[in-house]
């Protein structure tokens, strides 16, 4: 056989498969024996699968970057006069080579656990999930959709990426950011998985993955935002999130490890809620799989979809599979996960925190109804709908108000029981801020009601966030003697994931009030636009200069240059263009944004240009506070991190060693 | 135990408002995707609905006014023809015998749009009046 890149490649992904179904193995047989030898032998070759995943993907990156077109995703995807961070993320452009990626971060992952997780009772078994969920996708990759396969007859050049996924760099990061937080989600996964089989359904399997999950959901969370922000500015409607089928997928995990995050702190200081823990966990994990399953098996139809293949009923098989075990197994311990503790009162943190879970889930139901529904009608009577957006909207925004409202009041709520009067003085001075928020949003001439509502949970919720504050420093600061600034400093290094919880709830009400805004008062029309003259629109006034066209690598733009004028001044200079990649027939209308912090200004071509005529049209959309979206992104990204980042000289709790006495008997 | 059962009652009853309105909301917002022809056939039921109406861009029909930014063109699928009514530019690639998706609603025999999609049907090329309904449909998907 000759010695190629794609033999190469195919080789490493049937290592590391290999090597993968030993480190299974010898991992069920070293758990169960509580043979210490096993277990270090699976642990190690969990590091080996790693290193052949890693040659696989450098193999692959290598073929990438020297156009070997013998190798069929090549052949496929890419294309000789890309430049070359395209060839780079053309990785993750496609099916095969998304699914290899997906895998490569497990078996990261899985390493990283292997090396670093503490010698402790449920490392054996959790290795064994993780090694069980690689197998899977290290299967797919090297025998059902390998990306390797040589071709006898390679072609000389290939159709390039998707012209979509290549005009914007966010490409290169959004898709890495999910992968990211669908395998850090795995790892909770295999730890409760591990807590049910060794029968430890206590708090250590969260304890011991809480940052795995928290960077997890960060990862998630920074990828939804940025899809939506992909979204804004590669397809020209101006807006971010469209309820469709790929951005539902990725939404629900989100929804339910939202509601994970918070229940698991119920278990660990009231210690309820053991089942529902695990199942949401569960949940979670499985709908990364099901999402999966929809949008690469071309069953529900998507504008991100990657089409038809073999790798759809292969992941519907895998999700039906960890579905029935997971949920197996939690029956079969059952009277280990029975909640002994009862709710004292509803009203009190846990009661909060429970409601709060209510409201993910049924978020979470709503989005896979709408979801799966046009399958469902389709397969009754064989007509073919769409759900709109409406429906979503409709369904959702009061739920999202009541998430608004219980984030405001849980965090001031004391475990067990509340105490009515402190509660009622601060649910005086929150409703306080909400009135006012309300009154400054209808003097400022909001009439629709869920903007307003949400201006007014704004207010709530800043209020809320400044009483948690004010009382945790206000005391400290007197008990100390030193400065306000002092103390909060101090305070934010020492209660870290407080903290961290604070800046994240308040980066959610900068991304509410962004959505509030943009989706309730945005301005969107077509204007045609003479050449040299000035047109108003809005406070501006817009003055197509003249039509330009550029060659980039592989890449040929047309567009039209826009003056923007503000009072009578130029403020900025716009360049919508479309864009055709390589030989593709289908051109991207890429959008020109003014971003300011009060709205932005979006322009879009619509139609064409013809070079002969004396206008151009223009769609030109004006939405208030869209930055907003995006600042409160990155408020959520850096709460997230505070709140991952180690207090100083906090030892490692382990309360429990893995290899006991009987591990040599 | 009673709490029990109140706690159970509560989550039922939320759980069934929740399901009302979803189900509520579902069937409000279902938007079918038809044929010129399907609407023909019953066009009492798609009066004043969000649809998508799918079919082929009827050649010599297209009108489009600069000043208004009014587009108008015909859609067939080779048994029925309606007018199309679109506020905007005409989108790149739309051209005369191609096939598009367009959204809006139906007002009285008019399709008054405010989207329209061209799909890049090359499997299908229009041929006179004959046109393979199934063909057609699946192409628009």
């Amino acid at each position: 056989m000759e010695l190629s890149l794609g033999t190469l490649g195919s080789a490493a992904t049937a290592l590391a498969l290999g090597l993968s179904v030993y480190a299974l193995i010898a991992g069920i047989a070293g758990a169960m024996r509580r043979d210490a030898r096993l277990q270090t032998s699976a642990r190690l070759t969990a590091v080996a699968v790693f290193l052949a995943t890693t040659t696989a993907v450098i193999v692959m990156q290598g073929a990438l970057l020297t156009d070997d077109f013998s190798v069929k995703y090549v052949a496929e995807h890419s294309r000789i006069d890309s430049p070359t961070w395209v060839k780079i993320v053309t990785l993750w452009a496609a099916l095969e080579g998304s699914v290899l990626l997906w895998a490569w971060l497990l078996t990261g992952y899985t390493a990283v656990l292997a090396v670093t997780t503490p010698n402790h009772a449920l490392r054996p078994w959790a290795l064994v999930i993780m090694q069980g969920v690689q197998v899977f996708f290290l299967g797919v990759v090297a025998i059902v959709a390998n990306p390797f396969i040589v071709l006898a007859n390679p072609p000389f050049d290939g159709p390039g990426a998707n012209p979509l996924l290549q005009n914007h760099w966010m490409m290169a990061v959004h898709p890495v950011l999910m992968y990211l937080g669908f395998v850090g989600l795995t790892v909770p996964f295999a730890f409760a998985m591990a807590a049910l089989i060794t029968r430890r359904p206590g708090t250590e399997w969260m304890q011991l993955t809480r940052r795995w999950t928290l960077a997890g959901w960060g990862f998630l969370t920074a990828a939804i935002i940025s899809g939506g922000w992909w979204s804004y500015e590669v397809l020209g409607w101006g807006g971010y999130w469209a309820w469709d089928p790929v951005e539902n997928v990725s939404f629900m995990p989100w929804l339910t490890a939202t509601a994970f995050i918070h229940s698991v702190q119920v278990q660990e200081r009231r210690r309820m809620l053991k089942s529902w823990n695990v199942m949401l966990i569960v949940l979670t994990f499985a709908l990364t799989i099901l999402g999966t399953f929809l949008t690469r098996s071309g069953v529900v139809s998507s504008v991100h979809a990657f089409g038809d293949g073999p790798v759809g009923p292969v992941f519907l098989g895998f999700f039906v599979l960890v579905t029935l075990l997971s949920l197996g197994l939690v029956a079969w311990r059952w009277d280990q996960v029975r909640d002994r503790a009862e709710l004292d009162a509803a009203v009190s943190r846990e009661g909060a925190f429970l409601l709060v879970n209510v409201l993910f889930l049924a978020l979470t139901f709503m989005v896979l109804i709408g979801t799966l529904f046009p399958l469902l009608v389709e397969a009754i009577n064989g007509s073919r709908v769409t759900v709109g957006a409406p429906f979503f909207d409709v369904v959702s925004l009061p739920m999202w108000m009541l998430v608004l409202l219980l984030m405001g009041i849980g965090p001031l709520l004391p475990w067990r029981k509340a105490e009515t009067q402190s509660l009622s003085r601060n649910l005086a001075w929150m409703a306080g801020g909400f009135a006012l928020a309300v009154a400054g949003a209808l003097a400022f001439g909001l009439r629709e009601i869920y903007p307003v509502l949400t201006v007014g949970l704004a207010g709530w919720n800043l209020v809320s966030l400044g009483l948690l504050l004010a009382g945790a420093i206000v005391p400290r600061a007197r008990l100390t003697g030193r400065g306000l600034a002092a103390t909060t400093m101090r305070y934010a290094f020492e209660q870290r994931r407080k903290v961290g919880s604070m800046v994240v709830h308040f980066g959610v009400v900068v991304v509410a009030l962004g959505i509030a805004a943009s989706s309730g008062y945005r301005t969107d029309v077509q204007l045609r636009l003479p050449y040299g003259e000035r047109v108003a629109f809005s406070q501006y006034e817009l003055q197509a200069l003249a039509p330009f066209s550029e060659r980039g690598a592989g890449r040929v733009s047309v567009g039209v240059e826009v003056a923007v004028f503000q009072g009578g001044r130029q403020v900025d200079l716009l360049r919508p263009h479309i864009n055709a990649f390589g030989n593709s027939s289908m051109t991207v209308p890429t959008a020109a944004v003014r971003y300011t912090l009060g709205h932005d200004l979006y322009l879009s071509v619509a139609g064409a240009i013809d070079p002969t005529a004396d206008a151009v049209i223009m769609r030109v959309i004006q939405s208030p506070l869209v930055t907003w979206i995006w600042f409160g992104a990155v408020i959520l990204a850096l709460g997230t991190g505070w709140a991952l980042v180690p207090a100083r000289s906090q030892p490692a709790a382990v309360s429990a060693p893995a290899a006991t006495g009987r591990a040599r008997a | 135990m009673n709490r029990k059962l109140a706690y159970g009652l509560a989550g039922v009853g939320v759980l069934a408002i929740a399901g009302f309105m979803i189900f509520q909301a579902l069937s409000t917002s279902l938007v079918y995707f038809i044929l010129p022809n399907e609407h023909a056939a019953n066009p009492a039921q798609y009066e004043g609905r969000r649809i998508r109406l799918g079919g082929i861009v009827t050649p010599g029909t297209i009108a489009f006014d600069e000043r208004d930014l009014r587009l108008t063109f015909l859609v067939t699928d080779g048994i029925v023809a309606y007018p199309v009514r679109h506020t905007g530019a005409p989108p790149e690639l739309f051209k005369e015998s191609t096939g598009v998706v367009v959204e809006g609603r139906f007002d009285g025999g008019t399709f008054i749009s405010d989207n329209v999609l061209v799909k890049h049907t090359e499997v299908y090329v229009a041929e006179g009046d004959h046109i393979d309904i199934e063909l057609l449909r699946e192409s628009l998907k």
